[in-house]
């Protein structure tokens, strides 16, 4: 069957496997039935802006499959990648309900499946469902959780190739390979936006490559790179 | 500032004013029931950064300064927040570590709510729990804007440190 930008999409929230590993998704039985009568399945390219900061909300996006961008900019046009959204995480969610502006941007990097959920509907949602309720609140919870942590990479380390290793570590404990001695990281971004993620520039991220695979630390095989010195990585993670 | 001790949710004159406090009369019999109440002195730690969370704390009067440290002890205050103010309850809510440190900057009366209280309490009081879930939303938007201007102070002079300046409050 043919299918919008190669993907499987998932009509139904009700017959969707992944549900149960995903914290918003797994809503008991009658949440879950209100829930996919308000949802609509939408597919987007890559590269489609979902929605920008700065915009009036109108609703939530709850990521089915595929990945996005979510990115802030400063006055001066900068960019800053706060994270990539993996599935199960809802999007605009805090902007929704508190009916203030977008605070994010938020762009597809793979061909994405998003369940679109309008603001009137979702708020009567969360006041008929205590236990969605309870889901959104921990939803938001981790989102300030890695709000804190942004905050603490920003201003509180100093060199690049410190936020570097700090990202490469956080990259490593994905995928069951935190276990490993060597552990792999598949690279699914640009050096350009590598440097959007820790706040310096293209230039400076390839120079960091370069200076960790010439001492070994790591090594490059395509787009995934094998942390061969795992304790060297750490070290440069510490604070000065 | 001298202050008379509240000892009931019930009887508080400040309850009109907060958005949490402000509750329907069976929801707060409820919550009177569950919460503890103490007096801290200026400079208590209510909860550090980092350790097993136990509840939330609601500052009846008072401030208090929320704050994140980096592995060397280098300190960033994120904000000071006011009475009314609920605290740890993203931490509560995910049962993750408090993501930063709370410190009164005053002589305080603080209420105390368990974890696991405090979520039953949720379950119960539905829009208590839509209070929260506002309450939250203001946070992430205030870290947000947080971001954006250390950001931009980044950007605008990388090889200038901002600490001096995000100290100021």
């Amino acid at each position: 069957m043919l299918t919008p930008y190669g993907l499987d999409i998932i009509e139904s929230c009700l017959a969707c496997k992944m549900r149960a590993e995903h914290i918003f998704c797994d809503l008991p039985p009658a949440a879950l039935q209100g829930f996919e009568t308000i949802k609509y399945a939408t597919a987007y390219p890559k590269g489609a802006v979902l929605f920008v900061e700065g915009q009036m909300p109108r609703g939530i996006f709850v990521l089915c499959k595929g990945r996005v961008k979510l990115s802030i900019c400063s006055t001066d046009g900068k960019t800053l990648i706060l994270k990539i959204a993996e599935p199960g995480e809802v999007l605009g969610l805090s902007a929704t309900v508190s009916g203030k502006a977008y605070e994010l941007t938020a762009e597809t990097v793979d061909p994405c499946q998003v369940n679109f959920v309008k603001r009137e509907d979702f708020l009567r949602f969360l006041k008929e469902h205590s236990e969605a309720c309870l889901r959104v609140a921990e939803q938001l919870s981790d989102k300030y959780n890695s709000a804190c942590r942004e905050i603490r990479a920003l201003g509180l380390s100093h060199s690049a190739g410190e936020k570097l290793a700090k990202l490469l570590l956080e990259w490593s404990l994905r995928n069951g390979e935190a276990a490993k001695i060597e552990p792999r990281v598949k690279l699914a971004l640009t050096h350009e936006e590598i440097a959007q993620m820790i706040g310096t520039s293209r230039e400076t991220v390839t120079r960091l490559f370069a200076d960790l695979k010439k001492r070994q630390i790591v090594q490059a095989k395509g787009s995934t790179l094998l942390i061969r010195n795992k304790a060297a990585l750490k070290a440069m993670a510490v604070t000065q | 500032m001298e202050s008379t001790i509240q000892s009931s949710c019930l009887t508080c004159d400040f309850r009109p004013d907060r958005l949490f406090c402000d509750m329907p009369p069976e929801s707060l019999k409820a919550f009177d029931e569950i919460k503890s109440r103490a007096s801290y002195p200026r400079g208590a730690v209510l909860f550090a950064e980092g350790r097993p969370v136990r509840g939330i704390f609601i500052l009846c009067d008072g401030r208090a300064k929320l704050s994140i440290c980096s592995d060397s002890g280098k300190r960033l205050v994120l904000r000071i927040a006011g009475p009314g103010e609920v605290l740890g309850l993203g931490a509560t809510l995910s049962n993750t570590p408090y993501e930063v440190t709370a410190e009164l900057l005053d002589n305080s009366q603080v209420v105390f709510v368990r974890r696991k209280e405090l979520l039953k309490f949720l379950r119960d009081n539905q829009s208590i729990c839509m209070e929260v879930v506002r309450m939250l939303s203001q946070d992430l938007h205030g870290a947000y804007e947080r971001v954006r201007t250390i950001a931009m102070v980044r950007t605008r002079h990388p090889h200038i440190t901002f600490r001096p300046r995000a100290l100021v409050v």
